[in-house]
């Protein structure tokens, strides 16, 4: 069956179109992908993300625990702060990708995707033998939404939000009266928070946020916008960019992944071994150079050999160009600059090799 | 007479309009173009390519997906919307006078092809 979070009917109410994605009925769109994406940039959008899996995980061996199934110095995270992580198999490819927050010495919160989270359960309790740990999915007692855009900051100054926060870091705050975790991330490439609130108290919230962010230009943002924004941050998405046999090496994330770890971790062999001596396919930004549209499992070439996968693609409305996320094979002579060739309706397409992210991200926000 | 009261629609939510002499407009559906959201990018085929009815003569894509477009009935393309490719988000607009995507000749029984298609009004219950 179909779930639906708290604001189901508030979607719906404001005439959202509603779409089934991984087992939830959620808003793809309320009024245009295209304008919903330009609020975000320009102004802000309120998305509720609330189908996003949220596991805390505590007790004596959490630390030591969370160190073996993700390649993140997770010793290293300071209290209140969130790190984004990837959940490894043995041989590196990826179960999900995670951001972690550290909310007391011994207690963690994990925010994982919606698609994944039985995977991700199964995986962190089978990996929790000899562990003295609590995994805890409270997924169905909160809330989370997103509030994105150059004016988001402004809009919870507004309603009351006190917290000194700067990017990748959590605080309990109260946001309109209401008790919440604040964290500033996002998954669009702008300034924003994220907030985690209790069910009962997610619908006062929705309305409030539109209701204080009217004078802000705010608007509700579906899943459809939340896609090409993330895409022209260069931001994975799981199942697409990133899947089980795919390492964060080879997705570009070798940022995430600490080469002076010392504690073992699952994939730890294979991906040392790719930090050394390279992958077989690396992931790449692709602009079109004409108005065709490349999309997912769409082939790419480079003189008439195939060298690579399409994983992301879509217009960039901030660009006014079509742009692309694509595996292609790890080739010195296959890199910024390069123009390939996308399969498309069995005609091939030029498109050039570019720098990711595709726009500018606006949210690192330093004290 | 509205526009909706001279079409006739499939249920692949392309419509045909009979203009005369054996030549037709074909189109989107506006249920069509709404479903699809921002219209991004249109592939129509050369003027003079020939398809049968149910062949897919075209491409739209909104942000989200492509999707083909079939022949309601069989014919001959005679004339292509060039406004309706470059600028594809006027389908938005207005899918049937100003977004229209082919005109063509048709080469086939039109009469008989056209028995599975339906009025405006019964496309619209259809949908219910």
């Amino acid at each position: 069956m179909t779930k639906e979070t708290f604001l189901h009917e508030k979607h719906v109410n404001l005439g959202a179109k509603m779409v089934d994605f991984a087992g939830w009925h959620m808003p793809v769109q309320y009024t245009s992908i295209i304008e919903e994406h330009k609020t975000v940039r320009e102004k802000v959008g309120l998305f509720d993300v609330s189908h996003m899996g949220e596991v805390f995980v505590s007790g004596k061996d959490a630390l030591e625990f969370l160190n073996k199934i993700v390649p993140q110095n997770i010793s290293k995270l300071n209290y209140e702060k969130a790190v984004y992580c990837q959940l490894p198999n043995k041989k590196g490819g990826l179960i999900d990708d995670l951001i972690i927050y550290k909310l007391g010495i011994l207690e963690y919160l994990v925010i994982c995707n919606a698609s994944r989270i039985d995977e991700d359960l199964n995986w962190m309790v089978r990996n929790s033998k000899g562990f003295d740990v609590k995994i805890d999915n409270r997924s169905h007692e909160f809330s989370l939404l997103a509030v994105q855009g150059p004016l988001a900051d402004a809009l919870m100054r507004k309603m009351g939000l006190t917290t000194i926060q700067e990017s990748f870091t959590i605080k309990p705050a109260k946001i309109a009266g209401v008790k919440v975790l604040a964290s500033r991330t996002g998954y669009t490439g702008e300034d924003g928070y994220e907030i985690l609130v209790e069910n009962r108290n997610s619908e006062y919230l929705w309305d409030k946020i539109l209701e204080d962010g009217q004078e802000f230009g705010i608007k509700p943002i579906g899943l459809g916008a939340r896609d090409t924004l993330r895409l022209e941050a260069a931001l994975h998405l799981y199942g697409n960019d990133l899947d089980e046999n795919t390492t964060p090496i080879e997705a570009g994330l070798s940022w995430s992944v600490p080469k002076d770890k010392e504690d073992d971790y699952n994939g730890k062999d294979v991906i040392t071994e790719q930090i050394k001596n390279g992958t077989k396919k690396k992931l790449v930004g692709l602009k079109m150079l004409d108005k065709a549209i490349a999309r997912h499992e769409y082939e790419v070439y480079k003189d008439g050999e195939k060298i690579g996968i399409i994983t992301s693609g879509g217009p960039s409305p901030m660009l006014g160009a079509n742009i692309a996320l694509a595996y292609v094979k790890n080739d010195k002579e296959i890199c910024t600059g390069s123009i390939v060739q996308v399969m498309i309706r069995e005609k091939l397409h030029d498109a050039e090799i570019v720098k990711r992210p595709f726009i500018e991200k606006r949210n690192k926000i330093k004290l | 007479m509205s526009i909706t009261e001279k079409i006739l629609c499939s249920k692949s939510h392309e419509f045909l309009l009979d203009n005369g002499d054996n030549t037709f407009t074909i189109g989107l559906t506006d249920y069509a173009v709404e479903q699809l959201g921002d219209i991004v990018f249109l592939e129509l085929p050369e003027t003079g390519a020939e398809f049968k009815k149910g062949e897919t003569f075209a491409t739209v894509e909104s942000v989200k997906a492509a999707s083909e477009i079939y022949m309601p009935v069989s014919g001959k393309i005679l004339e292509i919307n060039e406004e309706a490719v470059n600028s594809p988000e006027i389908l938005n607009e207005d899918s049937y006078e100003k977004g229209w995507l082919v005109k063509i000749e048709a080469t086939g029984d039109a009469a008989a092809e056209q028995s599975d298609l339906l009025e405006y009004e019964d496309y619209k219950e259809e949908l219910e």
